[in-house]
């Protein structure tokens, strides 16, 4: 029988208490300004709790108003890790692990999880969440291909999730460019340059033998089999052949990982958050080649324009009323945010629909560099104007027996 | 170089430069709006598959079918469904394939395969969207395993048609598939009022609060029923 939250959290105590612990209840267990109540606390589990997995499970678990029971990795070793840290906070041994990630969503007392998995991963874990009525913190990028984007956005829409992207930069790392953008000191606006790569590779690498640790099957999921190799599956922060995230079947390259980052300051720097572009228009100067993408509100940003600098804004000397800059709810950080949300049902600052506008972004550069051609692209219809061989670029199928 | 890559395409196993048939990527970027060029590309391709090539070989040709795939191809990709090692690649090749061919192939192939396989086929159907039976999905959803009654659901919401909620209307939802017959419900609901058809989107809704929907549904059923008003 499925238990309820509630239900979960006062069995866990009656467990304890018939152990011999004195009668009295502590305060913590009461709750109070600083500490809530068990019952009145966000029950979490986090899934792929390997390196970025790691630090925001730290993060959520330094929260009082998070109570955090389980963890789900592929990897044993990096499962047992976030078990052994979370009952070392707690004092107890009550942290569950899973190997499956569909046992977590199963459980009725939990209401939200974090992912931090490959890439890969990442739409189905969100779409299944949200599925199960769990609210998501799922780190960058937050999609793979330009398809699952928009399955992402309506299915966290139609269970009322609250769904927000990990990537702390897009706020944190360019505050004086959003800044002059927001208050009006740069006038009008015209555009945004961003410079990162490369583009995720073909990945053929040597069989090696697979070791005990890792689930090899739940790591692959929905990718393509391939043969285990220590590289194919590193979390190393190497896009150059050294990690997964320099391979096209689970990662964008670069130009997504970092991408999310840059492209995702971008686009709120300059404030198309709720847009994606319409046209992309592949170029060439000096021998190099760069993508423009160009907003129907006429912004433009530009990736790897040659002789143009990071995060550089073209702008007229145009006189433009200020507006507020936009700010994390909370007091801890984009994960406080999204606890914030999840308490209050607002929309979290890296709001998935504003997460995939801004993928968006690198995924169509990437197609038209992958095809060598400029592209127009409908949002409303999410495919390409009469380019059938982009359109298919937009999906992949998934490895059975996965399907969102 | 092309004819390099098609050599190097013979003895392609894992471990082996993917540069070493990087050439056949460069000619179908290259060959875009060339149809006779195309068509030497793809029937090159095609018969690759029909070798002893090794898996990553055929793997490979599949991804680059992919993007230049026709009818032409079908027939090679379509004798991989029923392969357990190359089901999933060939699928890949098919799902984005729009040839009707295309979906012939993967209709024919759901009757007799495996239950993993079939279960790939109908969500590469699903994944379609449009120009898809209704009716091997219909039955699919009555299948008694779950998974396959699952897979048949969710194919069934991602077309979301008139005819895919009749279907799933006319489903016995169970405790195993009923979040998957939900979800589908609401794809097929949310489809309705994109179309404006208001009354339509919220007879569906209404049938989802009737079968004893999660609790994560009935939110979303009631998330609907608001927007239909």
């Amino acid at each position: 029988m499925k238990t309820t939250r509630r239900k979960f959290l006062s069995s866990s105590g009656a467990a304890t208490a018939a152990v011999g612990f004195p009668s009295i209840i502590p305060s913590s267990a009461l709750g109070n300004a600083d500490k809530p109540a068990p019952s009145n606390r966000i029950v979490m589990g986090g899934i792929g709790i390997g390196s970025m997995g790691r630090g925001d499970q730290g993060a959520f678990l330094g929260k009082n108003d998070v109570q955090y029971v389980a963890v789900c990795d592929a990897r044993k070793g990096a499962m047992n890790q976030a078990k052994a840290k979370t009952d070392a906070k707690y004092g107890n041994k009550d942290c569950k692990t899973y190997a499956d990630y569909r046992d977590i969503l199963s459980r009725d007392d939990i209401d939200a999880v974090h992912i931090a998995t490959p890439d890969h991963w990442h739409a189905q874990m969100i779409i299944d969440s949200c599925r199960h009525g769990k609210d998501v913190f799922c780190q960058k990028p937050e999609s793979l291909t330009l398809g699952e984007g928009s399955l992402m956005v309506e299915t966290a829409k139609r269970y009322g999730r609250v769904v927000s992207g990990g990537s702390q930069r897009v706020l944190q790392d360019y505050k004086g460019t959003v800044l002059r953008c927001w208050n009006g000191s740069y006038g009008k606006i015209n555009s945004i340059n961003v410079n990162v790569g490369p583009m995720s590779q073909p990945c053929n690498l040597t069989p090696e033998n697979q070791p005990d640790d890792i689930d090899w099957e739940m790591w692959l999921g929905p990718a393509p089999w391939a043969p285990y190799n220590s590289k194919r599956c590193s979390g190393s922060y190497s896009t150059s052949g050294n990690s997964w995230r320099s391979y096209i079947d689970y990662s964008g390259g670069g130009m997504t990982d970092w991408g999310a980052h840059h492209f995702g300051g971008a686009t709120f720097a300059v404030d198309v958050r709720e847009l994606q572009p319409n046209k992309v228009i592949l170029d060439e100067k000096d021998g190099k080649k760069f993508v423009s993408l160009k907003y129907s509100n006429g912004i433009e940003i530009t990736h790897n324009k040659p002789g143009v600098g990071q995060m550089h804004v073209g702008r007229d000397n145009v006189q433009r009323e200020g507006k507020e800059v936009p700010k994390y709810a909370g007091n801890s950080g984009i994960s406080g945010d999204f606890i914030d949300c999840v308490k209050t049902r607002n929309k979290p600052f890296r709001h998935i629909d504003y997460a995939i506008n801004s993928m968006a972004v690198p995924h169509l550069a990437t197609i038209a560099y992958r095809l060598n051609r400029s592209l127009e692209w409908d949002s409303a219809k999410q495919q390409f104007v009469n380019d059938v061989e982009a359109d298919r670029l937009r999906n992949r199928a998934r490895r059975e027996p996965w399907q969102i | 170089m092309l004819d390099q890559a098609f050599e190097a395409l013979k003895t392609y196993k894992w471990g082996v430069d993917p540069k070493a048939i990087k050439a056949i990527q460069d000619t179908i970027v290259a060959t875009h709006g060339d149809a006779a060029a195309r068509k030497d590309l793809e029937s090159k391709l095609a018969a690759v598959l029909a070798t002893d090539a090794p898996r990553a070989a055929k793997d490979s040709v599949c991804r680059f079918l992919k993007t230049i795939g026709t009818a032409h191809s079908v027939e090679a990709l379509a004798k991989l469904l029923h392969d357990e090692e190359l089901s999933h690649m060939a699928r890949h090749a098919l799902q984005t394939n729009d040839a009707p061919e295309a979906v012939k192939a993967l209709v024919g192939a759901m009757g007799k395969a495996p239950k993993k396989i079939k279960i790939g086929i109908i969500s590469s159907l699903g994944a379609r969207g449009t120009g898809v039976p209704i009716a091997p999905l219909a039955k699919a959803l009555a299948d008694k395993d779950a998974e396959i009654s699952t897979a048949g659901a969710l194919a069934l919401g991602a077309i979301g048609s008139e005819e895919a909620v009749k279907a799933l209307a006319a489903a016995k939802a169970t405790d195993a598939n009923k979040i998957a017959v939900c979800d589908a419900m609401f794809q097929c609901a949310e489809n309705m009022l994109n179309h404006g058809k208001k009354s339509e989107a919220k007879a569906i809704y209404s049938t989802v609060l009737k079968i004893g929907p999660t609790k994560a549904a009935k939110m979303a059923a009631d998330i609907g029923v608001k927007a239909c008003a």
